[in-house]
């Protein structure tokens, strides 16, 4: 093979005849690659967004988990839900709402025809008592008038049309059904009138539009309405994540949507439901407690103030301070359960709590969360000094202590000084 | 006469009828493009006729024509059969044009910045007909020209073709070898993954140990605009890739060529007396002309070539394409291009500037000038036993050290990571993590254990497993890993079962998992892991995996053993063992078809 001087088919002619059949290979090569050029596309975008949905996932269970849950199902009054039949918009009651909605419409149109007419028939009878009537514009009126009240019998007969009302009231009664099955989810934010998400927002752009541009911005005025507001995620906006990132969390989240597979056990299990942006915000005039530990300290065991547990429930567990949205099995902060007990048999006998009372640990991971984080768990919004107040703050912290099996409530005052309406309305 | 006041092509017609015209006229067309041959030269040449015209048609060309003025009309009979220049030459010039036509085609693309970078990569294979295989056929070319240009240089090393008059023919290719491995380096980053992010930034950081430091400082802010691998950075290397390397690489391609022709190819060394250099005096019946032989022969290595590229890049190989670029995660792993790899592995050996910079300089250095330095007349192989023996030194350290720089070797991580990358690593240098070929319906979710392997009864194992942890405290701890990385806490406390039938291949991975384990006993001592697969979304399953073991004590890397053969176990202050837990996971969209890569 090796010969020297000797080309590779050393015939001219065979030289030809293999570039010829080499040239036609190529082109036959290419054009099937070609003609399969669609499905190969198609095959490769199906991949490539599959991976995006991985990467997705990896990037919510690192960064989105701590606020949204790890199911996606959001944390009472933290954030909202978005594995969630209300934010992808689907309606439980469509047909319902369709039907009740062109029956009110014929209602309507009926009652507004009635009034034309009546504004018609005035206008006439002030033209008849006009001077200078024609017989034949009289006789025209007349007529007309004749109509009119035959058309207006027969509007009056079909408003109070008994099988329509019957319809009305048999569908407004399953609606009521529907809200009655869904009560929980009406505690969680859920507005069986406002099914859809993109409606409530007034939301023009796609799905994924809005979850990217929330991504994006974060939602900076939600903190008068969450405990925190949601940080601004890309790195547009000072942040941490890049365009793709961004697209690939969009892809996740946008992969809960299950189309009409949505289940009312769905809606049920949703924590939360998203607010109205700009919603909330104190209602009530607060003091707020600030940030001076010590100072609160000496304030709430003076015994000037008493806590009451129940109200402290209440607050613990309200969506406005969002206590329970992290508190629980599994969720971004240490479960109520026994608390107490591990506060003091666990953290105060870390050399750093040293010389700490309970009160003082309890008082201190409130209104400066920054100082300890138990290991294993997200750190907490350092906004509940803005939040709280001298007797809610022993509120909580009875409740708290309540955790303890051996817990006695302490001798109410007379009258309490506050109840769960003095804090911060949703 | 003229019916126009001029002579034209109608008085032909008029003089000569239309037939006549039209063929003298389409004649004269051809002469004119090519040079010098007309209809009945070009048919003569290609039935292998000799050229019945004089002066000879089939020199015109050469002559008169631009496209040929630099080729030889005759080659030297001894140098056009595959020995001895294996067309090496001729098949790296093929390459130069080849990557220049595909890299043409890429630009329409491509926008060299971070932000677009990657979608243009993922635009071009989703949303572009051809674009996979355009994009293919450009990197395979590119790892092959590198290859081509190499194996080139060690033919002329062999056949001693440097030897005076040749030096600076060689000095010109050492020119264009570090060309050709810079176009290829600069543009592995061009698609912005992970792959280009961190091969690229090997490379940059070797340039940074410069010495003296001013000068490696700046040089890497000025080849990366900045200190780290940005939108600058990428903008530069896109511009070097393809402007400035292309012109320095054509223009000496065009020095490279012209000294070859000046002295003419060189022969083999068996066809000269030693001292000799003949390849400028062709005797006529050893003289091959370039028309029609050489045309011929070149238009079929064309056809030739491109044929088996485009099969190559329809059934075998397929350009890479990983994560986009992430400068907050380092894969593990992570290698240079594999003909840098014995820069990389060099620098395994000590010191960064000694073994990153200098040596590959005086490496490259000495390349540059060894015509100067062998000076010896011989050309053939028994005269030239040092010379010989210094180039096959040189290739095996070279290959030791390409070995050396692969991420296999001396490159130190724990047992714990290794093991967790291997079973959940993403796809890249075509390899992927243990758990993610498995079926989307055969990754059956539940909660799986090691323990299974221990004995022949992996049902009551798992069993006694729940019951165990249960016993000494650790499924709490275990629960506490997995909440830590946010598993939903419903599946957290999940009871361990034995991996269903119906699940082989995640069987087969957890009995992976269970080897790799007891490989590693060790290190990690009295260790068991879990795998917990479980149902994230539709379509979309999680699989965590989780370590735990006995921590022990460990020397760079290394565990020490006491003097009965078992490792030291590390105690803390009340004696007990200290147990140590290492976790990771993965997602897996029924969609991804990891299994059929």
């Amino acid at each position: 093979m090796f010969q020297t001087g000797r080309m590779l088919f050393e015939r001219i002619e065979n030289r030809v005849l293999v570039s010829i059949i080499a040239f036609v290979s190529i082109m036959v090569l290419v054009g099937w690659v070609a003609i399969n050029e669609n499905a190969r596309m198609a095959s490769f975008s199906r991949q490539y967004n599959a991976r995006a949905i991985e990467r997705g996932a990896a990037l919510f269970a690192n960064n989105c988990t701590t606020c949204h849950g790890a199911d996606g199902l959001g944390g009472a009054g933290v954030a909202p839900g978005l594995n969630n039949p209300q934010f992808f918009g689907h309606d439980f009651i469509a047909a319902t709402r369709k039907e009740l909605n062109s029956l009110n419409k014929q209602l309507t149109d009926l009652g507004v025809e009635k009034g034309d007419l009546a504004t018609e028939l005035t206008a006439l009878d002030a033209e008849l008592t006009s001077d200078g009537l024609t017989d034949a514009r009289k006789a025209e009126i007349d007529a007309r008038e004749v109509e009119i009240a035959t058309r207006l019998a027969e509007i009056e007969v079909d408003l109070v049309d008994p099988t329509r009302t019957a319809r009305i009231a048999e569908l407004e009664a399953e609606k009521q059904a529907f809200a009655d099955s869904v009560i929980t989810a009406i505690d969680a934010g859920y507005n069986v009138e406002q099914p859809a998400r993109t409606d409530i927002l007034k939301w023009g752009g796609t799905q994924e539009d809005l979850i990217i541009t929330t991504l994006i911005h974060g939602r900076p005025t939600s903190g008068s309405y969450w405990p925190a507001a949601m940080p601004a995620w890309s790195q547009r906006a000072g942040a941490s994540m890049r365009d793709d990132q961004l697209e690939d969390v969009a892809a996740y989240i946008l992969n809960f949507d299950k189309g009409d597979g949505w289940t009312v056990e769905d809606l049920l299990a949703v924590k939360q439901f998203g607010k109205i942006p700009g919603e909330g915000g104190p209602a009530v005039e607060i003091t707020p407690i600030g940030t001076d530990v010590t100072a609160i300290l000496t304030a709430v065991t003076d015994g000037s103030i008493v806590g009451d547990p129940v109200n402290g429930q209440a607050l613990y567990e309200s969506r406005s301070l969002g206590c329970s949205g992290c508190h629980y099995a599994g969720g971004s902060g240490p479960i109520y359960d026994g608390i107490y007990e591990r506060i003091v048999t666990e953290r105060l006998s870390l050399p750093q709590f040293a010389g700490y009372t309970a009160e003082h640990y309890i008082v201190e991971s409130i209104v400066e969360p920054g100082a300890y984080t138990v290991e294993g768990y997200a750190g907490m919004t350092a906004n509940f000094g803005e939040r709280l107040d001298l007797q809610n703050l022993a509120d909580i912290i009875e409740y708290i202590k309540a955790s303890d099996p051996s817990y006695v409530a302490p001798t109410q005052p007379e009258a309490p000084a506050t109840d769960v309406e003095a804090t911060p309305a949703p | 006469m003229s019916v126009l006041p001029f002579p034209s092509f109608l008085d032909d017609i008029k003089e000569k009828g239309i037939k006549k015209a039209i063929f003298e006229g389409v004649d004269n067309i051809v002469e004119r493009v090519t040079a010098g041959m007309n209809i009945q030269d070009i048919r003569e040449a290609l039935r292998g006729e000799t050229p019945t015209r004089r002066p000879n048609p089939r020199l015109q060309p050469h002559a008169d024509g631009f496209w040929l003025h630099m080729r030889p009309s005759f080659f030297h009979k001894d140098m056009t059969g595959l020995y001895p220049t294996l067309r090496l030459g001729w098949l790296s010039t093929y390459m130069v044009a080849f990557e220049t036509i595909t890299g043409m085609i890429l630009m329409v693309w491509y926008t060299p910045s971070p932000q677009v970078a990657y979608g243009n990569m993922v635009n071009m294979l989703a949303n572009v007909p051809l674009g996979q295989l355009m994009r293919d056929l450009h990197r395979l070319g590119a790892e092959g020209m590198v290859l081509i240009v190499t194996l080139h240089m060690l033919r002329t090393f062999f056949t001693g073709s440097y030897k005076k008059p040749r030096q600076f023919t060689w000095f010109t290719g050492v020119i264009l070898l570090f060309a050709t491995l810079f176009l290829s380096f600069s543009g592995y980053l061009l698609p912005w993954d992970q792959l280009s992010l961190w091969a690229v930034t090997i490379g940059a950081s070797m340039i940074e140990a410069t010495p003296p430091e001013i000068v490696g400082t700046n040089l890497n802010l000025l080849i990366r605009g900045g200190p780290e691998m940005g939108a600058n950075g990428l903008l530069r290397f896109y511009l070097l890739h393809v402007l400035l390397v292309p012109a320095v690489l054509f223009i000496f391609t065009g020095v490279h060529y012209y000294k070859v022709i000046v002295h003419g190819h060189s022969l083999p060394p068996k066809s000269e007396n030693i001292g000799e250099d003949t390849a400028k005096r062709v005797p006529l019946d050893k003289r091959v002309y370039f028309i029609p032989d050489m045309l011929t022969s070149e238009v079929m290595w064309i056809a030739i070539s491109t044929l088996v590229m485009v099969v190559l890049c329809i059934w075998f190989y397929h350009a890479p394409l990983e994560n986009h670029a992430d400068s907050q995660i380092t894969p593990i792993g992570t290698t240079a291009p594999w003909y840098f790899l014995w820069i990389q592995g060099a620098l395994k050996l000590g010191d960064k500037v000694l073994w990153g910079v200098i040596f590959p300089g005086v490496y490259l250095a000495f390349l540059a000038v060894v015509p100067y330095i062998d000076s010896t007349k011989s050309r053939r192989f028994a005269d030239r036993r040092v010379a010989l023996t210094v180039c096959f030194l040189l290739m095996s350290f070279t290959t030791i050290l390409s070995y050396m720089g692969l991420s296999e070797y001396g490159v130190a991580a724990s047992a714990d990571t290794k093991i967790i990358h291997e079973m959940t690593k993403e796809p890249a240098y075509n390899k992927m993590g243990l758990l993610l070929p498995i079926p989307f319906d055969r990754l059956v979710p539940g909660a799986y254990t090691t323990v299974q392997f221990e004995g022949d009864a992996p049902d009551s194992a798992a069993i006694n497993f729940n019951a165990e942890i249960e016993e000494n405290g650790l499924r709490a701890e275990l629960t506490s890993q997995l909440s830590k990385v946010h598993l939903a806490s419903n599946y957290q406390t999940l009871p361990f079962v034995a991996v269903p039938d119906n699940a082989p291949e995640l069987h087969r991975a957890l009995e992976e998992f269970y080897e790799l384990l007891e490989t590693n006993h060790e290190e990690l001592y009295n260790a068991w892991g879990v795998v917990i697969v479980t149902q994230n979304q539709e379509g979309l399953k999680r699989v965590d995996v989780l370590i735990s073991w006995d921590e022990v004590q460990l020397d760079t890397g290394r565990v020490i053993k006491g003097e009965d053969g078992l490792p030291i176990l590390v105690l803390d202050a009340e004696g007990n063992t200290t147990r140590r837990w290492s976790v990771g996971h993965v997602f897996v969209h029924e969609n991804s078809a990891y299994f059929e890569n």
